[in-house]
C-alpha cells in the first residue's frame, strides 16, 4: 500500500478523483443523512419558539396509549423473531444437511425469497384475503379458530415478510459447518440431540441470533404490515404516522416517537456486531454431500411441501383477485377485472412513476455507494476519511425508513426537492445505502491492491483505469448492488409514506390509497406488477452476469 | 463495452426522466377526502367541462389530508382541496391559507362563507343486515346508545373517530343527547363492541354488513337506502338521537404569484356541473332550486350547538382514546 502512494506522488495527480468522490459524499451525506436525524432531534428538545426542553418528551411519556402501541410493537417483533427464526433455522438445516438433490435444493431457496419480492403491506392483504372470513384457505379448509386482525395477522404477515432474511443468514452460516464432526459425534456415543445440539445448533448460535435480532428490527419498524392488517392493534409506526399525518399533526410528539424508535434499532446493530463473534467457523470444510437418511430426508421434505404450501396459499390469492369476476363470490376467469382496475386508477402512471424511481435510484445509488466504497478500500486519504464512510454505513444501517422520511418532511418540506421524485430517490438512497456499499467494499478489498498503480504507470488515466479495470472486475457486484437498490425501492413504503405528491405517487403509497376504498383487485393487481418487474429486474441482471462470466471462462480457455 | 452498456443503462435513466418529466405542468393538482362515487362525480363535470388532463386528482384519508393541511399550510401541493369543512375553517383562521371565492355560492341557507363552497353533505344513520341479525337472533337498535349493549359484542361495525370524520357525527349525537361525559363513555363502550371492526373509512362499515361479517353498524345514510333499494337484506334506521349532517367542501389554495391560474375555475366547475350527480349519492340538499327524495331526507335532522372545528374533534378524540 505504502509503495503505491509513494509512487503516485511520483506521478504528482494524486488520487484527485477519489478525494473529489470523497468531499462529494460526505457532503451528500451530511444532506441527506445528517440534516433529516438533525431535525429529528431538533424537533424532539426544542419547542417551537427554540427554547430548550424536556416537555415533548415528558408529554409523549405521559399517553397511555404509547405505552400500549411500544408494548405492541415489542411482543409482536420478538414473537415474528422467535417463530421466523426457528423456521428459518429447520429450512437451512434441512437444506444442508438433508440428501436432496441440487435441483430440489434451489428449487426450495428460491420459494422461500420469493417474499423478497413484494412490498410487506401486500403480505397484510394477502393474509386476509387467505385467512379471512371470505379467505382462500378458509374457503378451503373452513375457518380459523382466531381472527386474523390484530396480534395474529401482524404475527403471520410478519413472520412470511421476515422468513427470506432470516433464512439467508442461516443458510449461509451452515454454508460453514462441517458435516463430517456428526460422524465423529456418533463415533464418541452421543446421544442424536446432543449430537444435533454439538454439530448444528452450536456452530450457528450466533448467527441465529444475528437472525432473530434482524427479524426483530424489521417488524419493529415496517410500516406495511399493520397499516394494512393491525386494525386497532396499534404498534409503534402506525402511531408516529398518526401523530404526524393524523387529524391533528403533532411534530414534536412524532419526533420523540421517532427517537424512541431508533433506540432498538442503535441496539439491534450493536448486538448484530456481537452476534457474529458467537459463530464457529471450521478452517477446513468438507465438501461430503451428505448421506440419505430416508426418515429425516422425508420429514424435512413433508416441512418444505407444508412451508411451501403455506406461502402459496398467502401469494396464490395475489394472482387470483385480479383474474377473476369478483373474489369469493364470482370466482370466474375473466380479464375485465384487470382491464377495469387499469382503466379506473392510473395504474399505469403510477406504475411508471416507481421503475422511474426504481431504476433512478438503483443507478445513483449504485454509483454512489461504489464511489464510497472505493474512498473506503482503495484510497489513500487519511484513516478517518475513510473511516467515515464506514460510519455513515452504519448510521444509514441504524435509522428506521419511518424515521428517516419524518426526518426528511422536517428537513426539507417547504424546500424546492418537495414533491418531486428527487426526494424520493434520495431517501431510497440513505434507506438501503448500508448493503451496497459493503457488497462494494468487499469487492474492491477481495481485488489486487496494484492495479490502480500499474495502470497509472501504463500512462492511464483514473477514468481509463477504472473503465479497463476497476470496473471490469467488479461487474458482478455492480449488477448485485443495482438488483438490491432496484428490488427494495419497488417495495419500500416506509420513508415514502411521507414524501410522495400527486405527481409523484408509488406503486406502494397508491395501494395505501387505494385502501381506503378497500379496492382490494386494484391492490392486488399493483402487487401483482411489482411482484413480476422485480422478479424480471432480477432474471435479467443474474442472467447478464451469469453471460458474461461464461464468456469470460471461454476467453480465457 | 461494459462502460457502454452503463451509459446505455443511465440513459435509459435519462430518458425516463424525460417521459415522466413530460407531463402538463400547470395541471391543478387537486387533493380530496371524497369518497369514490363524489370523486367520480367531481371528474364527470371536469371532463365535460374542458378539463380533461388539465387537472390531477389525489385522494387521502379525512385525517391524513387534514393533518398535511394542517401541518405545510399554503405550502401544500395541492391547488385546489376538497375537505370537511371544519377543517378548512380551522386552518384559515389561523394562518389565510385560501383565496376566497370569486364566484357566486350562496347555499340553500342563505349564508355563504367566502373562501369555501360546500360540494356535499353527508348524513350519519345507522343500519342492520337483517339476515345476520335474524341469524343471531339480535334485536335490531333505535338508538345509537343500544349499541353500546353488551348482547352486540362482535356484531357491529363503527368508524373510527381518529381515522373517520362520519364517526364524529356518531360522536356528536351521543355528546348532544346525553352530555359530555355521559357520551363518550357510550362511544367508548360501542368502541369496544365494535373490536376488530372499528374502521378508519367511514363507507367501511356498511361493506362489513353487506358481507355478512357483523349485524349491525353506523355510516352515511344514503348508501344504506340505496343498498335496500337494491334488495340486499340491508335496513337503515334513524337514531332516536337524531342524524347529524357534516359536510365537505371545495376551497382554492392562495399560492400568492404561483397560485394556479386554473383553480378557481376548476372549484367553480365543480360546483356548478357537479353538484347534479353528487347529490344523487350524497342527497342532502345544499343550493337554491336542490330537492331530494322523501325517503332519502332523515327523519331527525340535528345540529351539533357548538360550532365544529378541529379542536372540538381532537378534544373528542383524546376523550374517546382515554388520553
Amino acid at each position: 500500500m505504502y509503495t503505491a502512494t509513494s509512487s503516485l506522488n511520483i506521478l504528482g495527480k494524486e488520487q484527485f478523483e477519489l478525494k473529489l468522490s470523497f468531499v462529494l459524499i460526505s457532503l451528500l451525506l451530511l444532506v441527506i443523512l445528517g440534516w433529516p436525524l438533525y431535525s429529528i432531534l431538533g424537533q424532539s428538545f426544542f419547542t417551537d419558539e427554540g427554547s430548550f426542553t424536556l416537555m415533548n418528551y415528558a408529554e409523549a411519556f405521559s399517553k397511555k396509549s404509547f405505552y400500549t402501541a411500544l408494548g405492541h410493537s415489542l411482543t409482536v417483533s420478538g414473537c415474528v423473531a422467535f417463530f421466523a427464526t426457528i423456521i428459518a433455522f429447520f429450512a437451512a438445516y434441512g437444506l444442508n444437511f438433508c440428501a436432496f438433490r441440487p435441483r430440489t435444493r434451489s428449487l426450495i431457496q428460491i420459494v422461500l425469497l420469493l417474499p423478497l419480492f413484494l412490498p410487506s403491506i401486500t403480505y397484510g392483504f394477502a393474509v386476509i384475503y387467505s385467512f379471512g372470513r371470505q379467505g382462500l384457505v378458509t374457503q378451503i379448509f373452513g375457518r380459523l379458530p382466531f381472527s386474523i386482525y390484530g396480534f395474529n395477522g401482524l404475527l403471520i404477515a410478519g413472520v412470511i415478510y421476515t422468513l427470506p432474511p432470516a433464512f439467508m443468514i442461516m443458510n449461509n452460516a451452515f454454508a460453514y459447518v462441517d458435516r463430517n464432526f456428526i460422524t465423529v459425534s456418533k463415533v464418541m456415543g452421543d446421544s442424536p440431540l446432543r449430537t444435533f445440539y454439538q454439530t448444528a445448533l452450536r456452530p450457528v448460535l450466533g448467527s441465529a441470533a444475528a437472525a432473530f435480532i434482524l427479524s426483530f428490527f424489521l417488524i419493529f419498524t415496517d410500516f406495511g404490515i399493520p397499516t394494512s392488517i393491525a386494525g386497532r392493534y396499534e404498534v409503534i409506526a402506525t402511531q408516529l404516522y398518526a401523530v404526524m399525518m393524523g387529524a391533528i399533526p403533532d411534530f414534536h410528539n412524532g419526533s420523540v416517537i421517532a427517537m424512541v424508535m431508533l433506540l432498538p434499532s442503535i441496539l439491534s446493530v450493536i448486538i448484530l456486531r456481537q452476534c457474529e463473534r458467537l459463530n464457529f467457523r471450521y478452517n477446513k470444510l468438507s465438501k461430503t454431500p451428505p448421506a440419505p437418511q430416508i426418515l429425516r430426508d422425508y420429514s424435512f421434505a413433508a416441512f418444505y411441501l407444508l412451508l411451501t404450501l403455506l406461502l402459496l396459499s398467502v401469494f396464490a390469492i395475489i394472482f387470483i383477485v385480479p383474474f377473476v369476476q369478483s373474489w369469493p363470490y364470482q370466482p370466474v376467469f375473466t380479464l375485465d377485472t384487470i382491464k377495469r382496475v387499469f382503466a379506473e386508477n392510473d395504474i399505469t402512471g403510477t406504475y411508471l412513476n416507481s421503475l422511474y424511481v426504481a431504476v433512478l435510484t438503483a443507478v445513483l445509488g449504485t454509483a454512489l455507494c461504489y464511489l464510497a466504497g472505493m474512498v473506503n478500500a482503495r484510497s489513500h486519504l487519511a484513516p478517518w476519511c475513510r473511516t467515515l464512510m464506514d460510519v455513515f454505513a452504519m448510521v444509514t444501517n441504524t435509522v428506521p425508513g419511518m424515521v428517516l422520511g419524518v426526518g426528511f418532511l422536517f428537513a426539507f418540506t417547504g424546500s424546492p426537492i418537495t414533491n418531486t421524485f428527487a426526494i424520493l430517490v434520495l431517501a431510497n438512497i440513505v434507506h438501503f445505502f448500508t448493503t451496497p456499499y459493503l457488497m462494494a467494499q468487499q469487492a474492491f478489498s477481495r481485488m489486487n491492491a496494484g492495479f490502480e498503480t500499474t495502470g497509472a504507470l501504463m500512462g492511464d488515466t483514473w477514468s481509463e483505469t477504472l473503465r479497463r479495470v476497476v470496473i471490469p472486475n467488479t461487474f458482478s457486484t455492480i449488477l448485485q448492488m443495482l438488483s438490491y437498490f432496484f428490488v427494495n425501492a419497488m417495495v419500500t413504503i416506509s420513508a415514502i409514506v411521507f414524501l410522495a405528491g400527486a405527481r409523484t405517487q408509488v406503486m406502494t403509497s397508491k395501494i395505501k390509497e387505494l385502501q381506503y376504498f378497500e379496492k382490494f383487485d386494484a391492490i392486488f393487481t399493483l402487487s401483482l406488477l411489482i411482484f413480476l418487474t422485480n422478479c424480471a429486474v432480477k432474471l435479467l441482471l443474474d442472467f447478464w452476469a451469469e453471460s458474461r462470466a461464461r464468456r469470460l471462462k471461454a476467453q480465457q480457455d | 463495452m461494459k462502460f457502454a452498456k452503463v451509459l446505455k443503462l443511465t440513459a435509459f435513466a435519462a430518458a425516463l426522466a424525460t417521459a415522466s418529466a413530460a407531463f402538463a405542468d400547470n395541471e391543478v393538482i387537486i387533493y380530496t377526502n371524497a369518497d369514490e362515487e363524489a370523486q367520480v362525480a367531481m371528474k364527470h363535470a371536469l371532463d365535460a367541462n374542458g378539463f380533461e388532463g388539465k387537472y390531477l386528482m389525489q385522494s387521502w384519508g379525512t385525517s391524513e389530508l387534514g393533518g398535511r393541511l394542517m401541518a405545510e399550510g399554503r405550502n401544500i401541493e395541492a391547488d385546489v382541496l376538497t375537505l370537511s369543512s371544519y377543517y378548512l375553517d380551522s386552518v384559515q383562521q389561523k394562518d389565510k391559507v385560501f383565496k376566497d371565492l370569486t364566484f357566486d355560492h350562496t347555499t340553500i341557507k342563505g349564508d355563504t362563507v367566502p373562501y369555501y363552497a360546500p360540494i356535499l353533505g353527508v348524513t350519519g344513520s345507522m343500519f342492520v343486515n337483517t339476515e345476520v341479525l335474524k341469524e343471531f337472533n339480535l334485536p335490531a337498535p333505535k338508538a345509537l346508545k343500544d349499541l353500546a349493549d353488551p348482547q352486540y359484542e362482535g356484531y357491529i361495525s363503527v368508524p373510527d373517530i381518529t381515522g373517520s370524520s362520519t364517526s364524529w357525527l356518531m360522536t356528536q349525537a351521543l355528546v348532544q343527547a346525553y352530555g359530555e361525559e355521559e357520551g363518550i363513555k357510550l362511544v367508548q363502550a360501542i368502541e369496544r363492541n365494535a373490536g376488530d371492526h372499528l374502521e378508519l373509512s367511514g363507507s367501511a362499515p356498511l361493506k362489513k354488513i353487506r358481507a355478512g361479517e357483523v349485524a349491525v353498524g353506523f355510516g352515511l345514510r344514503h348508501q344504506a337506502v340505496a343498498d335496500k333499494k337494491r334488495g340486499l337484506p340491508i335496513d337503515y334506521i334513524d337514531p332516536a338521537e337524531g342524524n347529524y349532517t357534516i359536510t365537505e367542501a371545495v376551497a382554492v389554495v392562495d399560492k400568492g404569484e404561483n397560485t394556479n391560474p386554473d383553480a378557481m375555475a376548476v372549484a367553480e366547475c365543480i360546483i356548478k356541473h357537479a353538484r347534479t350527480e353528487l347529490l344523487t349519492n350524497y342527497p342532502v340538499a345544499l343550493y337554491p332550486g336542490e330537492s331530494v327524495d322523501e325517503d332519502l331526507r332523515p327523519a331527525n335532522p340535528q345540529t351539533f350547538k357548538e360550532k365544529l372545528t378541529v379542536e372540538l374533534l381532537k378534544r373528542h378524540q383524546d376523550l374517546v382514546k382515554g388520553e
